[in-house]
């Protein structure tokens, strides 16, 4: 049967229209709210708001914690991307190309942080780092290295570097899956051709694995970034809530406690369109930065 | 296929249906809040926050308010989020009838900013306890003074102070200090004596060093009014030579190291749990502490509660109450009960009962707690040194910091505590807030 134009337009607004409606609700609406309400000084907590034009803007620029927020935020990016990318590479050619028996089983190891809330991770880590009862302090007691020990996320020094560790080791597992999906598409007959060339394990790697993994990379790497621009402060937020001084405040938590702990939610929305468009600006960049001509051989 | 299309059609329809349904305002119609004779009835709404108190007073009370109003159908918001999600009540100019404010994400002040609040200061004035005394007489505290208007009625006198176990105390001799330089001595002992840091707070949450131990000591040392010219932000008050001397006895007890090398990590329970666990020897909370710890109170411990001492030698003990206000919503849909709630709320009969029920007490004076054996021990001991004006001062503060205010100075604070920054450094830092704080009110 030969579909009519009115039955193809029907059944594309069928798809499209309840997808839209839902993004409109849920996406555009809170978007153009958040920007609405960066111009108003408003508490947030009740109906009283004030417009105040771009004050809200001024005052951004003017915060000296907003920059430090922002270095703390690409911090984690930077050390994200590269932890869980080099990490998550590892055990993927590892679990794929070494022949490993027990590979099935690291594979749901590894990958078994994933389906764990954000939220019970940071809390978890809270305990591995606590004080005097924490994994990390009794470890290095044991080890006879006491002077190495601290209070970890209570260091104004050493909080943002130990928020690092849970975070790499949360994303590992997803990135994981991603990368063998990819080296599994890489037909095995190259490999033995490089083989009978002479080409060692490692050159194997990087003239064949990783440009045939590329796509896999990059989308990696841009999703590790933008989850971590809009995702970093629940783990902040529950290990430690910014603190100690602000030396973990990243853009998200900062948000938070401006908007609802400090009851200044006009000027928290304005943190939140900060966010976006360093957002945006991040991944046109890398976009660009990652651009590479589709490698086939 | 013509019927088919139909029923997508349908379906899709029912969607948007469904959402506008759900975006809806709903307003329900509140029945007649005025009964046959002219009685209190209708819907009266009560927002509560459950926190280290517990809800049980507050059933306990509805209950016999039920009783009392039959034709009022109370209904209840409670629990340890409530703030949070009836904020949106709130801003859409909804709000519950009658409003206790405690807990996180609650502001009495910001509240106040923002109009919320019925003005009940006439109100009042005219309502009279059981025995004939005038209740605007009768708070232990006043209500706080908003410009000479009440918009709120202090319902639960807490203080902070310091908090031991009267049991390691006792048994090994360790003296309870009585002022900063008594506290020094002390904890050098226990230092020595048990191989700890004796000091445990928050290092997650500053706020609970600065308003336990922190607002005593500015009282005791500058009085009502420094301590209101800190809270305020008043230009010069947190750079004065007072402010300065406390911050440098702070200093001192960093450089000693009587405070917990951890405590920049602990939240507030597990800065509690260190200080039951004798990881340390006093911790600066609240009333609310063994209520709050109840299931994790290790055999033997024997809680021993004093004002903070970090009063000078030639001053007395100071106190600043914490009190949770009770209030009336400005757009109540139902004053007429809200008021009978309220007004029925406060008798010392309850103000007993909430001893039993909380640990703490409640904001009536001529209270005697003596007679009633269902009230915890330091309680009582707690109430008999606050009530003994030769050993204890009660300092009021005008409000609440404002969170505008007490988050920067949180932050240099902790800084200070964990020996990042010096007492002079603090006092800058903490002026420049209270400037950019003035000028945010502008």
């Amino acid at each position: 049967m030969v579909q009519s134009k009115k039955q193809k337009y029907w059944f594309l607004a069928f798809c499209l229209v309840p997808t839209f409606i839902m993004f409109a609700i849920f996406t555009l609406y809170p978007l153009f709210s958040g920007l609405y309400y960066s111009f108003f000084d408003w508490s947030g907590s009740s109906s009283n708001k004030e417009f105040i034009g771009f004050e809200n803007y001024i005052k951004l620029f003017n915060d000296a914690i907003i920059p430090d927020t922002i270095v703390h935020d690409y911090f984690l990016v930077a050390t994200k991307v590269i932890g869980i990318m080099v990490l998550a590479m590892f055990f993927a050619v590892a679990l794929t190309q070494l022949k490993i028996k027990e590979a099935p089983f690291y594979r749901i190891v590894f990958f078994f942080p994933n389906i764990m809330s954000v939220v019970v991770i940071g809390i978890l880590w809270t305990f591995i780092y606590n004080p005097s009862l924490g994994l990390v302090n009794s470890g290095l007691e044991f080890l006879g290295l006491e002077e190495w020990a601290k209070p970890w996320i209570g260091d104004e020094k050493w909080a943002l570097p130990s928020l690092v560790l849970p975070a790499v080791w949360a994303g590992i597992g997803l990135f994981m899956l991603m990368l063998m999906g990819g080296i599994a598409n890489i037909s095995e007959s190259y490999y033995e051709a490089a083989k009978i060339d002479g080409a060692s394990e490692w050159q194997q790697f990087w003239r064949i694995t990783l440009p045939l993994v590329w796509p896999q990379i990059k989308v990696s790497i841009l999703y590790i970034v933008i989850t971590t621009l809009n995702g970093s402060f629940i783990l902040v937020q529950v290990m430690t809530g910014g603190g100690p001084n602000n030396s973990t405040h990243v853009m998200g938590s900062y948000l938070y406690q401006q908007a609802f702990r400090q009851y200044n939610f006009g000027y928290g929305a304005t943190i939140g369109v900060m966010i976006l468009i360093l957002s945006l600006i991040t991944v046109l960049v890398l976009q660009f930065l990652m651009r590479r001509e589709k490698v086939e051989y | 296929m013509k019927i088919q299309r139909g029923f997508w059609f349908l379906l899709m329809l029912a969607f948007v249906l469904v959402f506008v349904a759900a975006c809806s305002d709903d307003d329900d119609q509140v029945g007649s809040n005025v009964g046959e004779n002219g009685e209190i009835a209708g819907d009266l709404e009560i927002q509560y926050f459950v926190g280290g108190y517990g809800d049980s007073w507050w059933k306990e009370v509805i209950a016999d308010f039920k009783a009392a109003y039959p034709d009022v159908n109370i209904i209840e918001h409670a629990g340890p989020n409530i703030n949070e999600e009836m904020r949106s009540r709130w801003v859409s100019n909804d709000p519950p009838d009658v409003v206790y404010i405690d807990g996180a994400g609650s502001s009495e002040t910001q509240m106040v900013e923002d109009g919320q609040l019925m003005d009940l200061t006439e109100w009042v004035a005219g309502i009279e306890l059981e025995g004939g005394d005038k209740l605007s007489e009768s708070f232990i505290v006043k209500p706080a003074d908003y410009d000479g208007k009440v918009y709120s009625l202090p319902l639960v006198f807490d203080t902070w102070g310091t908090w031991y176990d009267k049991a390691l105390f006792e048994e090994k001799g360790y003296n309870v200090p009585t002022n900063f330089d008594e506290f020094m001595a002390s904890m050098s002992e226990i230092k020595a004596g048990e191989g700890i840091e004796p000091l445990v707070t928050s290092g997650q949450h500053p706020y609970y060093f600065l308003r336990g131990m922190l607002y005593p000591a500015f009282a005791a040392a500058g009085g009502e009014e420094l301590l209101a010219d800190v809270i305020t932000g008043k230009e010069g008050a947190w750079s004065s030579a007072e402010v300065l001397e406390i911050m440098k006895r702070v200093e001192k007890i960093v450089d000693e190291g009587m405070f917990d090398s951890g405590l920049g990590a602990l939240n507030h329970t597990q800065s509690q749990m260190n200080f039951l666990l004798h990881e340390n020897a006093f911790v600066p909370v609240g009333f609310w502490l063994p209520n709050e710890m109840k299931n994790d109170i290790p055999d033997g411990f024997d809680f021993g509660f004093i004002p903070s001492p970090m009063n000078a030698a030639d001053e007395k003990y100071a106190i600043v109450p914490d009190l949770r206000p009770l209030a009336i919503a400005q757009e109540a849909e139902n004053p007429a009960a809200a008021k009978a709630f309220v007004e029925f709320v406060f008798t010392r009969e309850y103000a007993s009962s909430f001893s039993e029920h909380t640990g703490a007490i409640m904001n009536l004076n001529g209270v005697d707690l003596t007679q009633n054996e269902n009230v915890p021990a330091y309680l009582m001991e707690a109430n008999a040194m606050i009530n003994d004006p030769d050993v204890v001062q009660i300092y009021e503060k005008p409000h609440p910091m404002s969170a505008d205010l007490e988050t920067p100075i949180g932050n240099a604070l902790i800084s200070l505590m964990l020996g990042n920054m010096t007492a002079e450094e603090f006092v800058q830092k903490a002026e420049k807030a209270a400037a950019d704080y003035r000028a945010g009110l502008k």
